[in-house]
This record gives C-alpha cells, sequence and structure tokens, in this order.
C-alpha cells in the first residue's frame, strides 16, 4: 500500500500531464498537501486502510475535469471527486496512487432563476451560501444536520436528511438536471441540461432517469464520476431576506419572525405516542420541520462548552425534560393568516394525542440558540464536543412507525458496546419527511476517542451489520463505513449485480473512488 | 434534578473541561489538531451568518490557495503528523508557506471556537516557533526580527526618533512617565510612533486627549516594541523578552492603565502577555475604547458636519483575537466602540461590510504576511476593498497601522478607488 516514489517515471508523466492540463499550480504531489487529504474524520489507524494521495488537482469546471478523468483512465489510476471535503467522509484514500479531485476552483452560483425556482450551482457552493442567496430572493432550501458549510451539491448527492425534509422532501428528491464526468471521462447530461446546458429547470429523463445512478440513500461516494454542475429546486420562503442572528459565536441566537414563524416542542410519555404525533401532523399537511431529537441532540446542538456539555448532561437538564419530544415548526408560507390556521390545527393536534409542551424555561432555553439548525445549521460540528467524536450505528429508511423498532434495537446495541460508548440516554433521532410519508432513524453517540477503542468499534459495528442481514434487516449502516466495509453495500442494498454492472459499463478501468459505490473486483 | 453517579464519561478530563489555562506545550497543540474533525467550520464565515455567496469565506489563505492543507484543517493534518513523525519539518518546503503565508487574522480560530473548545492561533504560534527552532527566523523576516534585537523597534530606527511624534506637541503638557507620574500610559506602538506616514494619527490622539484634560503619559524614547511581530512570526525568545521587559517597566512606574492606539500592541498587551509569569498591576484598553468614554459623556465637542458615508473594519486583534479565550464565553472585542464614535461624528453615516466584528476579513497585514508574502497581502486587502466598495462607502474607516498601511498598499493600482482612513484622523477632521 505504497504510493509511487515522487521521482519515479511514471509519477513525473502523470504529474506533466496533470500539469499541461490544468497548469503547475493547480496540481500538487507534495507530502505537506498530501498529508490535508489522507484522514478522515476518524482519528488517523481507526481503520488502517488509507493512504494519502499521490496529487491533488484543481480543475476548474467541466472540460478540465474530463481532462484530469481521462488522464486517471490513461495511467488506470483511481481518483476521488471532493466537494467541501467536509468530514472527508468516504473521500480519504484507500488505494496507492489515488488522485483527488479538489473542486474549490468549482464555487459558483451560476444561476439562480427566481421564477421557476432552481438554482445552478458548482460542487464547491456551500449549502450556506446557496441558502443566502435563495432567501434574498424568497426563497430557500434546507441543509442536513452535519453543518450548512458542506457542498450542496455533495449534500444533494448524499442521503440529505435535512430538517425541512418534512415539507420538501429529502435533498436527493430535489435534483434537477446534471452535468457530470462519467468514470470513463465522458460527460453525462441530465435533465433539461440535456437539450440546453444552460438550463436546468427540469429534473427527468430523456428516456430513463439517470440521476437514480447518482443519488439516493448515501448517493454513490464518488464511485460513479463527478459531477461538474447541479441544478436543484428552490422553494418559497415566507422568512427575512438576510438571516436572523444576533450575539457573539458562540452564544449566537436565531430567531425567525414570530408572526410567521414559531417552534413548538412536544412532549409524550413515549416513543409510540411522538410517532402519532408526527404522523397526525402529517396528516394535517402543516409544518415545516418535523423532528423527534434524542437528548443528545438537544445539549450536542446547544452547549457552548465542554463543561457546559457535560455539567448540563450530569444534571440531567435535557434528559429529564425533553425524553420523547417532538420538535415542530410552522411556517406561515402564504399569509400570516394560514399561519394561525396552522396554528390552530397543532393545537388540535395536541390535545387529541395527549401531549404536553416541554417547561418554558428549558424552551426558552433551547430553542432561540438552537432550534434554527434545523433550517440553516451552523452548530451541527458540536456532535463531535463530548469526547471529541461520535458514531452512528444505524440509519436506515423506514417508515415512521417502524423507525420505533430501529432506534430501540438501536439502544440494545448501544448498551452492549458501553463503553467505549459513552453516556447518551438511548439516542434515538426520527426524522419526518413528506409530510410523514417515511421515516428515518438513526442511533448517534459519543465515544472513547482513541483509535483502539474506535477501530475496536467500528469491526464491531461490521459485525452488527453482518447479524442485521442475517435476521434481514437493512440497517443502513454498510454505505457509511467506506472502504473496505464497503463490501456490506451490495447485500445491503440487494441490487448489487445491477449495481455491478452500472459500475462496470461506465468505469471499465475502476478508477471512480473503488471500490464505492459498489466492489466489483471480486 | 439529580445527578447520575453511574454516567459513563470521557476518560480524557480534557473532553470534561477545557483547558484553557497554562502553557500551550506540544501535547496541547497534538490535542487540537488530534481533535479537528474536518468539519471545515475553518474555512467558512460562520452558516448563520453568511449574507451572500460572495462573502461566505473566512480564511484568507485558503480562499487564495485553495488546498485543503492551507487551512486551519490542514495545519491540524500537518502538526499531527510532524509531532506524531509521519512528516519531516524538511519533507516539503511547502510547509514553510503552509506555516507562514497565514496573515494569523484568527478567522478560522474563531469560527472553529463556535463548535468546539480550541486554540488553533496559539497551535500556529507553537508550529511556527517550532519551524524557527529548526530553520531560523524567515528570512523575509530577518530584519524585523534583527531590528528588534538591536533597536527595540521592527522599522530599523534609532530608539531616540521614538520621540519625534511628540515634538508637534511641544508645550502641550505630555508627561514622561520616566520623569513624572501618571496613572494613565499612552503606548504609542512602534509602528505608528516611527512611520512619518502614520504618525499624524497619534499626534491627532493626543491632542484629543489633551484638549479634555486626560493626565496621560508617555515613555518616549523607553518605549520597547510590544512584541507582537516576533510573538507571530515565530521568534518566541524575542517575544518573552519585550513582554518581561515591558511589565516589568509598567510595573515600576506605578502605570494603572495603558492606552493604545495600535491593535497590534492592543492584542498583545492585553492577551498574549497573560501568557508570561511576570503579572500585569494595570488594565490595557484601547483608545477607542476610552474616547468612546468620552463621546458617551458627550465631552467631545464636534464644530463639523463631515457629510460622508464610511464603513469600519474590524482589526482582528482588537476584535476577535482582543480577548483573554474562556470556553463558552462571547467572543467579545472591541467592536461597538469604534462603531459608536462614528455614529457620534456629526454627518458620518456608517454601513457595514458583510463580514464584520468576529467573522470580518483580514485586511492581509498581519502574521508576517505583508513582509513576507506581499502579493498575497495584496491580495488579501483587495478583497476587502472589494467588499468595502460593495457597501456604497466613500471609504474605509479603521483602527490598526498594519490595517491602513496593508488597505492602503492594497488600493494602489486599483482601478476603483477606496480610501483608508484612521479612526482617530476622522474624528479630528470634525472637531
Amino acid at each position: 500500500m505504497k504510493n509511487r516514489d515522487r521521482n519515479n517515471e511514471q509519477h513525473q508523466q502523470i504529474l506533466g500531464a496533470f500539469q499541461t492540463a490544468l497548469g503547475q499550480e493547480n496540481v500538487s504531489d507534495g507530502p505537506a498537501t498530501m498529508n490535508a487529504y489522507f484522514g478522515d474524520w476518524l482519528p488517523p489507524k481507526t481503520l488502517g486502510t488509507s493512504v494519502p494521495p499521490e496529487f491533488v488537482v484543481l480543475p476548474n469546471g467541466t472540460m478540465e475535469t474530463q481532462a484530469i478523468v481521462k488522464i486517471c483512465n490513461r495511467f488506470k489510476i483511481p481518483f476521488i471527486p471532493v466537494g467541501s471535503n467536509q468530514w472527508s467522509l468516504s473521500s480519504a484514500p484507500n488505494r496507492p496512487g489515488t488522485v483527488i479531485i479538489d473542486c474549490k476552483r468549482m464555487g459558483e452560483i451560476h444561476e439562480i432563476d427566481e421564477k421557476n425556482m432552481f438554482a445552478v450551482i458548482e460542487p464547491l457552493v456551500s449549502l450556506a451560501q446557496l441558502h443566502a442567496e435563495a432567501n434574498k430572493r424568497g426563497l430557500y432550501i434546507g441543509s442536513p444536520e452535519a453543518s450548512a458549510q458542506s457542498s450542496a451539491v455533495a449534500g444533494h448527492l448524499f442521503q440529505g436528511m435535512w430538517g425541512v425534509g418534512h415539507r420538501i422532501g429529502v435533498a436527493y428528491r430535489n435534483i434537477l438536471g446534471i452535468e457530470w464526468v462519467l468514470p470513463n471521462g465522458e460527460i453525462l447530461r441530465t435533465g433539461s441540461f440535456s437539450q440546453d446546458p444552460a438550463c436546468g429547470f427540469w429534473g427527468e429523463g430523456p428516456g430513463p432517469d439517470l440521476r437514480g445512478m447518482l443519488r439516493g440513500y448515501a448517493g454513490a461516494l464518488g464511485g460513479v464520476g463527478v459531477v461538474t454542475k447541479m441544478a436543484v429546486k428552490l422553494h418559497p420562503y415566507p422568512g427575512p431576506r438576510t438571516w436572523p442572528c444576533e450575539g457573539h459565536i458562540p452564544n449566537q441566537v436565531s430567531i425567525l419572525p414570530e408572526d410567521r414563524f414559531s417552534w413548538d416542542i412536544v412532549k409524550y410519555d413515549d416513543l409510540e405516542g411522538a410517532i402519532n404525533f408526527m404522523y397526525e401532523v402529517g396528516r394535517a399537511e402543516i409544518a415545516a420541520v418535523l423532528q423527534k431529537w434524542p437528548t443528545v441532540y438537544y445539549a450536542w446542538w446547544w452547549a457552548n462548552s465542554n463543561e457546559q456539555y457535560w455539567e448540563t448532561w450530569k444534571k440531567r437538564t435535557f434528559q429529564d425534560n425533553v425524553k420523547n419530544a417532538v420538535g415542530v415548526s410552522l411556517w406561515g408560507f402564504t399569509s400570516k393568516k394560514q399561519f394561525e390556521y396552522e396554528k390552530r390545527v397543532l393545537e388540535d393536534i395536541i390535545e387529541e394525542t395527549g401531549g404536553k409542551r416541554i417547561p418554558r424555561e428549558i424552551y426558552d432555553l433551547w430553542v432561540p440558540r438552537t432550534a434554527n439548525n434545523w433550517i440553516r445549521d451552523t452548530n451541527g460540528s458540536r456532535m463531535m464536543r463530548p469526547s471529541g467524536t461520535f458514531l452512528a450505528l444505524r440509519l436506515p429508511t423506514d417508515t415512521l412507525r417502524n423507525s420505533i423498532g430501529v432506534v430501540r434495537t438501536g439502544y440494545e446495541w448501544v448498551n452492549k458496546f458501553s463503553p467505549p460508548i459513552l453516556d447518551s440516554d438511548g439516542p434515538d433521532w426520527i426524522g419526518g419527511y413528506d409530510f410523514g410519508h417515511f421515516g428515518f432513524g438513526e442511533t448517534d453517540f459519543p465515544v472513547e476517542k482513541t483509535p483502539e477503542d474506535l477501530g475496536d468499534l467500528m469491526n464491531k459495528l461490521l459485525g452488527m451489520t453482518k447479524e442485521d442481514l442475517q435476521n434481514g434487516i437493512e440497517n443502513g449502516i454498510g454505505p457509511f463505513l467506506g472502504g473496505t466495509y464497503h463490501a456490506m453495500a451490495g447485500k445491503v442494498f440487494k441490487y448489487d449485480k445491477l449495481l455491478k454492472g452500472i459500475k462496470k459499463a461506465i468505469d471499465p478501468n475502476l478508477v471512480s473512488n473503488p471500490p464505492h459505490n459498489i466492489p466489483v473486483e471480486d | 434534578m439529580t445527578e447520575n453517579k453511574e454516567m459513563l464519561l470521557p476518560k480524557d478530563t480534557r473532553y470534561l473541561k477545557y483547558p484553557a489555562d497554562g502553557p500551550f506545550d506540544q501535547e496541547k497543540a497534538r490535542w487540537t489538531a488530534f481533535n479537528c474533525s474536518r468539519c471545515s467550520v475553518c474555512k467558512w464565515v460562520d452558516s448563520w451568518r453568511v449574507k451572500s455567496a460572495k462573502y461566505a469565506r473566512i480564511c484568507p489563505q485558503h480562499t487564495k490557495y485553495l488546498y485543503d492543507s492551507h487551512s486551519g484543517q490542514g495545519k491540524c493534518d500537518l502538526a499531527l503528523a510532524l509531532i506524531d513523525g509521519k512528516l519531516q519539518w524538511d519533507d516539503d518546503p511547502e510547509i514553510k508557506n503552509i506555516l507562514f503565508q497565514c496573515t494569523m487574522c484568527g478567522g478560522c480560530d474563531a469560527m472553529d471556537k463556535g463548535i468546539r473548545d480550541a486554540e488553533l492561533i496559539k497551535m500556529y504560534r507553537w508550529l511556527r516557533s517550532e519551524y524557527v527552532k529548526r530553520f531560523g527566523p524567515l528570512p523575509e523576516h530577518k530584519t524585523m526580527t534583527d531590528s528588534i534585537r538591536e533597536y527595540d523597534n521592527v522599522w530599523l530606527q534609532p530608539r531616540l526618533k521614538r520621540n519625534n511624534w511628540v515634538k508637534e506637541l511641544k508645550g502641550m503638557g505630555i508627561k514622561d512617565l520616566n520623569r513624572e507620574k501618571s496613572d494613565i500610559l499612552f503606548f504609542a506602538g512602534c509602528t505608528y510612533g516611527l512611520s512619518d506616514e502614520l504618525k499624524g494619527t497619534i499626534v491627532n490622539i493626543a491632542r484629543i486627549l489633551l484638549k479634555n484634560n486626560i493626565d496621560f503619559g508617555i515613555l518616549g524614547n523607553k518605549e520597547l516594541c510590544c512584541g507582537s511581530p516576533p510573538s507571530k512570526t515565530g521568534i518566541l525568545d524575542e517575544f518573552e523578552r519585550l513582554a518581561v521587559s515591558n511589565i516589568k517597566q509598567f510595573n515600576a512606574l506605578g502605570v494603572k492603565t495603558i492606552i493604545t492606539p495600535c491593535a497590534g500592541c492592543y492584542g498583545t498587551l492585553r492577551v498574549e502577555y497573560d501568557e508570561i509569569e511576570e503579572k500585569k498591576n494595570f488594565e490595557v484598553l484601547h483608545v477607542a475604547e476610552y474616547l468612546d468614554r468620552l463621546c458617551q459623556d458627550k465631552k467631545i465637542n464636534y464644530k463639523k458636519e463631515l457629510g460622508i458615508t464610511v464603513t469600519w473594519h474590524d482589526p482582528c486583534h482588537m476584535g476577535r483575537l482582543g480577548r483573554p479565550y474562556v470556553p463558552g464565553r462571547d467572543l467579545e472585542g472591541v467592536y461597538e466602540e469604534p462603531r459608536n464614535i462614528l455614529k457620534s461624528i456629526p454627518g458620518v453615516e456608517l454601513v457595514e461590510m458583510e463580514r464584520i466584528r468576529e467573522y470580518a476579513w483580514c485586511c492581509g497585514g498581519g502574521g508576517g504576511a505583508f513582509t513576507g508574502f506581499k502579493d498575497f497581502a495584496r491580495w488579501t486587502a483587495r478583497e476587502r476593498l472589494a467588499e468595502a466598495m460593495d457597501t456604497g462607502a466613500e471609504m474605509v474607516v479603521t483602527s490598526c497601522p498594519w490595517c491602513e498601511t496593508s488597505l492602503r498598499a492594497g488600493a494602489a493600482g486599483m482601478n476603483e478607488k477606496m480610501e483608508t482612513v484612521d479612526l482617530f484622523d476622522l474624528m479630528v477632521k470634525a472637531l
């Protein structure tokens, strides 16, 4: 598992080819630069599979990206595309000779079409940037709870379980046209881009919907080429043109206008009660955000220092007050009248389902500093605060009802693996999407941050996944483990032959982030 | 509510309470680097504060040089690799650029403090000092270093010249604290004090103080560099020498309050001197903090209406780097005082840039970049000037000699003109 020496003849040939394509300043093979693309969000050596890349290249636009991909095919060397490179999930090289295609020179918003409500963006554009520009025009998108500094293109391709998904569906459902350099170096344009590369209002076809090769649950993780341009949906927004934020880091607060926006945190005796409430809110087709957060989330997103986190946790401030609580945000999309109507409907639902609002002092403590992260996230990276890192062990999509079972079996695994899993009060995130059409359950927890503890835990997670598969449970964890563990993906998806067929057809030299999105070597 | 004694808490107690006190040594540097989760907040303005796509970046070095190695995340990766021996200091000449192009503006540090307890800027200082231990000061910084060692200032000027700016105020009663007593020391700083271009600012400030019967004094030829340049460029022995000498001198003179017009001196005296064992018996204020009090008390009698629209540039060292770090506490700084002063001047309309206060974009003048990486410093300044122009303001107002010098250098050769003016020079125009 070693890269070529920098003086190696082939290394020099490849370097020369990249430099000819991009210019010397946009190609690096220096050890100090490679070192910044080596790791991922876990401590070094946790999985023991990553090696430094051999090159990092900075193409600008589709044609330069195509040139790089063609060079990779000519020399049969793997490449990994990265957008904002947040957390480097699945982008740490796992084979020698890897080229990182860093999209830092592709940060333009080509267009925001206010009338037809879509934006055309390049891979570096962050969700916060797009959100800000959309807000100026009375439009919005969401941002996943891993923070809005992540790439909007990558965020749309990967999972995209954002807070506003209750109203507008998960991120990958909001992709329209795509301009895409396939692993073999061909350029593919989908949707209305296929007819006019400047026009991205339509996502389907022509013919079969090719977006499915890229997007979807956890996406393709760089395994099927590089998206260099994407059109995404925007949606009508009744909020201010500039995101409201007062105070100083780390204690900023964000309060949207009270005549059009509200947050209610409604508590139930058990998870069943909470999920029943979520169904009823969906059935009434009200609200923009609907989330059942675990108590760790309340503490993670809120605490502004390590000490505050653990002192609050030890006092059980959140555990005793927000267990089985659901956060719901109402928006007066069309008018104040509509907002008032939704408030009345919500009151009825709370009464009918036996819900109780959390204590006012807890609401006032938490909501101003934290709740709007589920509209535009800025505190998501606080997930690392309690112990330096966190892990998740189950992340399946399912019906809202079945998500209860998912997180409950998650508790069992958490108990089984504690320590190194640390105190987390039965973590049970359940998000509601498309007005209750489906749910997403995730079990997140802080864990001791040592390579030994984490490596051991990751191997146990693999065992858990195997056991789940034997029991016919799709637990979603396979794609997230990455590297060699990605072999689980085929079994998880249950259409591994089709995925392999696609991968082989468009990536004959296996250069696009192997073994993603599915191993084909066997 | 009861405390659950059975809770599984992290074994490493630093996760329970970050030790902000104590020296920033290799162990602390490693821990800072080890706990970087590659979340990338160090590269962007806090997401809640992003107002447009155009002005969403926080790190000049990363925005210019693009590779992640040239970001806060990359420097964490580099620190970890160097400390753990995965990389050697002489493995790659780019290590020098990664470490020293940075303007040490603290933008990444401030954003990072929004999500974790850490001190990136201290890690950079530690990395730079380790570099200098091995290879000596950067050739581009050598003149400055020699000057400090020889003359106790960064501008190769004889000590006697320190007093030149006061000549214009002869007979107006400025005390020499070497001979007379006052609770208040006006610490001019090397750059204001020794630059013919900039010294008018401190003359103006002194006039305002004198007119308001403020009892203050200066150190004249005995004033030493505050130590900011060597502190930022990795020459920590010189920083310590100057800091210890200064603290001893200030304490011996019985100074109760130091007021300084220089943002670099301010941040160094107020924050970095806390790292020195010698204890401070004085408070440190920026002149803007001091004069704001006079403005609030309506003691400044303006006579002219200026009729001008201005924007305020927050110097990093009087802003996000102007307070000792206490985890969880607001990243406060001298943000409101200069704005209050501007609003108090008749006929001045203040319009804000998008990136302000703790999420302000740097001027390019700090961390030795202005002398070491001139083109980059100029590019950084121009980015700031473009942002200022977008506000519709006629001029940028600030209160830091490095910011003023860097922004003026950046403006030279630009098609559109944007003047940079010192806060107190503007104030005097209305008196």
